[in-house]
């Protein structure tokens, strides 16, 4: 059975394009094949951060348009068995495809791999509905900002007036030193408003930044970094391993407020 | 034990703006009819300048998935539609939707004669009123006489960017998260954390409460009375109560309100024991 997931957010700029590339990188690692898709219309750029750019021929909207098949426009990512990409057409703007549309492609994609990841673009207009038409199952991203978590509250509400009820979060950009100071929301403030369970926490790390632009997944790299770590343990949290949560808060505070936290989230 | 007043009254100084009293009662809601279920839809006049179809559709979608499912398999359900223009898809979604909840779509009440129509070619019943016959009386003069509804119970969290509005009492079993309204004519009791703004007695009811197991409200109104919170409030254990008092919207511990304060017409607000002697 595959597993179609929408990774969304509401608020833009969170991460959610460097979530797809990096947990589909960490998922093929683990020996699953995994389909991404670009619904980010207009403004793709998940080939980018895959490093696939210069191999992207055909897009969604060929596809659609019956001017390819669907296995032409996969693009192979040659560094990792298992992990194809569904690049977007740059040049449509989101109008140009129907949710209907997105449901026939996931659907198709379905058959032949275990996971489907669609990268979902910002807001909740239809671009927003295309990506989540064919989801079963959500990741929301969501930094630990009062904006940002707004609006991941907003699109849970429309996930699950959609019937999308399987929702994991994933808190992503935390930054220790800040939580530590109390000038940031904790991991745990976001829970505790969204009330869904969380699935990864990544840090705010350069090393994101440095692999998104080298087009390298952080898991093909350096991989034992910690952001990388945050990324495999989703994968392997996703295929239902219990996996303790990184403690980013090693460095910060005292012996008990480490114990805590470890505890608490 | 002493009450301090935790919240300040800026009573009537900036109605934010009069879309709660202007349309209201601008939401589906769903109630009991007999052996029927009654699907009421907003009118043309009570819905903000063409509310496009797919919102009130979304709307129907989460109004049936958070609603208790309180119906027997296959109830039917009378579609009081107004005067709203619906036409035959639209009455298929319709009656699609309701199927997914197991209810089915039997009649259609409008004063709309294309409605009608469209209603009639699809196969439901059809009660054409000549006049539109108001369900809920329009908030004038008779602001405390007008029958409350049913209360409508959401067993579901309300999250940011959703706007209960009901013409009777609501419960929430769930929070009400910062983002996210809920508006009563009647009472809101929050079996949860009540993080966003709660509008009790939107008709004018200034007897109406507000309660939560947790008050971290952004904002309360009671009839026209508003609170804002203020930036630094101790969180509190016990669960607390609003209510409109001559000073203007008050907090109590609930488990002591009842106790404690009275509700005085003449002055319509709440009274406390101590200080009306
Ligand atoms: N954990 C992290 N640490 C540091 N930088 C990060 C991290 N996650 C994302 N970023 C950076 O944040 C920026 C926005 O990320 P990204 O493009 O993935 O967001 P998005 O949600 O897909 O945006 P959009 O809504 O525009 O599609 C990028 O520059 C990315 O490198
Ligand atoms: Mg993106």
């Amino acid at each position: 059975m595959s597993r179609i997931i929408v990774v969304t957010s509401g608020k833009g700029g969170v991460g959610k394009t460097t979530t797809t590339s990096n947990l589909g990188a960490a998922i093929a690692k683990q020996n699953r094949s995994v389909a991404l898709i670009d619904a980010d219309f207009g403004l793709r750029n998940l080939d980018l951060l895959l490093g696939l750019e210069e191999r992207v021929v055909y897009t969604a909207i060929d596809v659609l348009a019956g001017e390819c098949r669907l296995a032409q426009a996969l693009v192979k990512d040659k560094r990792l068995k298992g992990l194809v990409l569904l690049p977007a057409a740059q040049n449509r703007n989101k109008e140009s495809v129907q949710p209907e549309q997105m449901k026939k492609i996931a659907t198709a994609l379905a058959k032949g791999y275990d996971y489907i990841l669609i990268d979902c673009p910002a807001g909740i207009e239809l671009g927003f509905r295309n990506a989540i038409s064919a989801a079963q199952e959500a990741l929301i991203v969501t930094t630990p900002e009062v904006a940002a978590v707004r609006d991941a509250d907003r699109v849970i509400g429309l996930l699950e007036a959609e019937g999308v009820n399987k929702i994991n979060l994933i808190v992503n950009r935390v930054k220790p030193w800040m939580v530590e100071e109390n000038k940031m929301m904790s991991v745990e403030d976001v829970l505790e408003l969204l009330g869904v369970p969380l699935i990864g926490v990544v840090p705010d790390d350069e090393k994101v930044i440095v692999a998104t632009n080298k087009g390298e997944p952080l898991v093909l790299g350096e991989y034992d970094s910690l952001p990388a770590q945050a990324y495999l343990n989703i994968a392997r949290r996703l295929e239902g391993e219990k996996v303790p949560f990184l403690d980013l808060m090693a460095n910060q505070g005292n012996l008990l407020t480490r114990l805590r936290r470890m505890f608490g989230g | 034990m002493t009450f301090e007043p935790t919240i300040s009254l800026d009573k009537n100084d900036d109605q934010p703006d009069s879309s709660p009293l202007v349309n209201r009662y601008a939401q589906i809601y769903l109630k009991h009819d007999d052996e029927q279920m009654l699907l009421v839809l907003p009118s043309q006049a009570e819905i903000s300048a063409d509310l496009p179809w797919s919102e009130t559709w979304q709307e129907l979608k989460h109004l049936l998935q958070t609603k208790e499912q309180s119906w027997q398999v296959g109830t039917n359900v009378c579609l009081v539609a107004k005067d709203r223009l619906l036409d035959a898809r639209q009455l298929q979604t319709i009656a699609e939707t309701l199927d997914d909840v197991k209810l089915s779509l039997l009649t259609v009440s409008t004063n709309r004669r294309q409605t009608a129509v469209a209603a009639a070619t699809s196969g439901y019943s059809v009660q054409q009123q000549a006049v539109a016959q108001p369900l809920i009386k329009a908030a004038t003069d008779s602001e405390e006489t007008s029958p409350l509804a049913d209360p409508l119970y959401l067993q579901s969290t309300v999250r940011s960017g959703v706007e209960i509005r009901h013409p009777g009492t609501i419960v929430i079993f769930g929070d009400l998260n910062p983002g996210g309204k809920a508006i009563a004519a009647g009472d809101i009791l929050v079996w949860g954390r009540l993080r966003g703004i709660a509008h009790a007695g939107a008709q004018g009811n200034t007897q109406c409460r507000i309660t939560a197991l947790q008050m971290e409200f952004t904002q309360l109104r009671i009839a026209d009375a508003v609170a804002r919170a203020p930036k630094l409030r101790p969180r509190r254990l016990s669960p607390e109560l609003a209510f409109i008092t001559t000073e203007g919207i008050s907090l109590a511990k609930t488990s002591e309100f009842a106790k404690r304060y009275f509700f005085s017409s003449p002055s319509k607000a709440w009274i406390d024991h101590n200080q009306a002697k």
